[in-house]
């Protein structure tokens, strides 16, 4: 068995546990150790991470990039101890997943922004204030200060449905930052709009973890979302999900529109196309 | 909420007045197929004499009131039992495994053959007609209840989930509002099914009732008093189905407005 992943190539590319460990800052967030997940359906077994060894370090912006099947969703599930991983440990600032989600340090954001239908913007955004046992007298001026933020206090009272899908995700992702979680947990968020808004959403998403310097786990599967976000791009292959290789692209910040234009930009998307396709 | 949104006087002119006509036209000309032909009153009695009836019946209300407060009992009880049954077997596979069967099998149970049976139980009073109400209406509320709860947005609970919310937390924030339409169209056929079984089991064994009045009229040929009650349960039927109507629409505003936009 050990022999047989010598021999494998995409396996030689993965950088062995300790010296990712070493390369990133003094305080890891999340560091995930020789991780696999099994799911195991009626007919067969699915081996849908393998093997992953990742360090994530506080305050870092990590894009997951792979394409469909590559395991990226899962991963993030077992971060956040939705699912609990078949083999290796997850923790999160030395705990174990599922204390840092007792202790609310998970903010999610899916493909689809999943608002409460009858609840409005501003009661969609105190959802998880009430549960999470943020004190009431606060809830709505907090609430209130991170819709600004994104533009949508004019859209307070408004519900999903009166929402275009660019402020529905920005209501999604204010959601997912109210209760100020250390970690954001991101599953293609901006896939599902169009190319203008997505250029929004994303620099709202750098403006906010600016202010509100967060760690940030963002799956995607589009190349240039990934290099103009993220410090650190973790490459994945599919069946089974595994790291295929890490880009530390280190671009200087702020990014704006013209980032995209720049030789850099460039450079590290064809890196990233050459990651992938091998 | 819209400026479009139709005035008093147009959904009075467009939606009401229509069928207002084709009533008054229906009635009219039985009213007249009565009289020129002298159709005797226990073959058919013109709606002139079935007002009259209705006016004159003085009981007529007290009936009424025990059926109502039968139908009444047993789909409230129902609901209860129903909604809660459906939010243990959402939470729970044991639950969901073990008696889904056997709501099953309540359904398939002609509710006619349990009456004799809960009759030498329970005697004539009020309680096995409470029981036949709530046994009629419990299977449709238990099985869109179940759809409802399990329709809601995975993402959502995994949301919820993320955040340590405990399962209480999750159906009452998230499932229950989320399967109110579901629940409230289950309330609007439940309803009219309860109403039913107060009706026939008041036909097997009762001395008052709608039912028993329906039993006593037909046996005495008294036909005005029949359409008297047959009118009365209509009314009754048709005012729970749309109180549940309205109900499951405005819970259901979210999603449908997309089409009118």
């Amino acid at each position: 068995m050990e022999a047989r992943r010598q021999r494998d190539p995409a396996f030689s590319e993965v950088p062995a546990p300790p010296s990712v460990a070493a390369s990133g800052p003094a305080f890891p967030c999340i560091v995930l150790d020789r991780v696999s997940l099994r799911f195991q359906s009626e007919r067969r077994r699915v081996q849908a991470l393998s093997d992953i060894s990742l360090s994530i370090a506080e305050g870092e912006f990590v894009a997951l990039l792979g394409p469909t099947g590559c395991g990226k969703s899962s991963l993030l599930r077992l971060v956040s101890d939705l699912l609990a991983p078949t083999a290796g440990t997850i923790a999160v600032r030395g705990e174990p997943a599922a204390a840092a989600r007792r202790l609310n340090q998970f903010g999610f954001v899916f493909q689809e922004p999943a608002l409460l239908s009858w609840r409005t913007t501003l009661g969609n955004v105190q959802l998880p204030l009430e549960v999470v046992g943020y004190p009431p007298e606060k809830r709505i001026a907090r609430c209130e200060e991170l819709l600004d933020s994104v533009g949508l206090l004019k859209f307070k009272d408004a519900y999903p449905h009166e929402l275009s899908g660019g402020m529905k995700q920005r209501a999604a992702m204010v959601r997912a930052l109210a209760w100020n979680p250390s970690i954001l947990l991101m599953d293609e968020p901006f896939t599902a709009l169009d190319e203008l808004t997505r250029g929004q959403l994303q620099d709202d998403l750098l403006q906010l973890w600016n202010h509100e310097r967060k760690t940030i786990l963002f799956v995607t599967h589009n190349i240039s979302e990934a290099i103009y976000l993220a410090d650190r791009i973790v490459v994945m292959s599919p069946h089974p999900g595994r790291i295929k290789t890490v880009l530390r692209p280190d671009l200087p910040r702020p990014r704006t529109d013209d980032f995209h234009e720049t030789q850099e930009f460039m450079k590290w998307t064809r890196m990233a196309r050459e990651a992938l396709r091998s | 909420m819209s400026d479009a949104a139709p005035t008093i006087q147009n959904r009075l002119r467009d939606e009401i007045l229509p069928p207002l006509i084709i009533l008054a036209l229906a009635l009219g000309f039985w009213e007249l197929s009565v009289k020129i032909l002298d159709i005797p009153p226990w073959l058919l009695p013109a709606p002139s004499d079935v007002v009259d009836r209705f006016f004159k019946t003085t009981t007529l209300w007290y009936h009424t009131g025990l059926t109502v407060l039968e139908a009444l009992a047993g789909f409230a009880v129902s609901a209860v039992l129903g909604v809660s049954l459906s939010a243990g077997i959402v939470h729970s596979r044991f639950l969901e495994r073990g008696v889904f069967p056997y709501v099953i099998v309540s359904n398939a149970i002609p509710i006619i053959a349990i009456i004799p049976l809960l009759t030498i139980w329970f005697g004539f009073g009020i309680a096995p007609k409470i029981m036949i109400c709530s046994i009629i209406s419990f299977f449709p509320i238990v099985t869109n209840t179940t759809r409802g709860l399990k329709a809601t947005d995975r993402r959502i609970i995994e949301f919820m989930r993320s955040i340590n919310a405990t399962r209480l937390e999750i159906l009452l924030k998230v499932q229950l509002p989320s399967a109110l339409p579901f629940i409230f169209a289950s309330f609007k056929i439940a309803a009219s099914l309860a109403l039913v079984g107060a009706v026939v089991a008041e036909f097997y064994s009762s001395d008052r009732g709608l039912g028993y009045l329906i039993i006593t009229s037909a046996t005495q040929l008294r036909t005005d008093l029949l359409f008297v009650a047959i009118v009365v349960l209509a009314a009754l039927g048709v005012s729970s189905f749309m109180l549940f109507g309205y109900l499951e629409r405005v819970t259901t505003r979210g999603e449908r407005s997309d089409e009118t936009q």
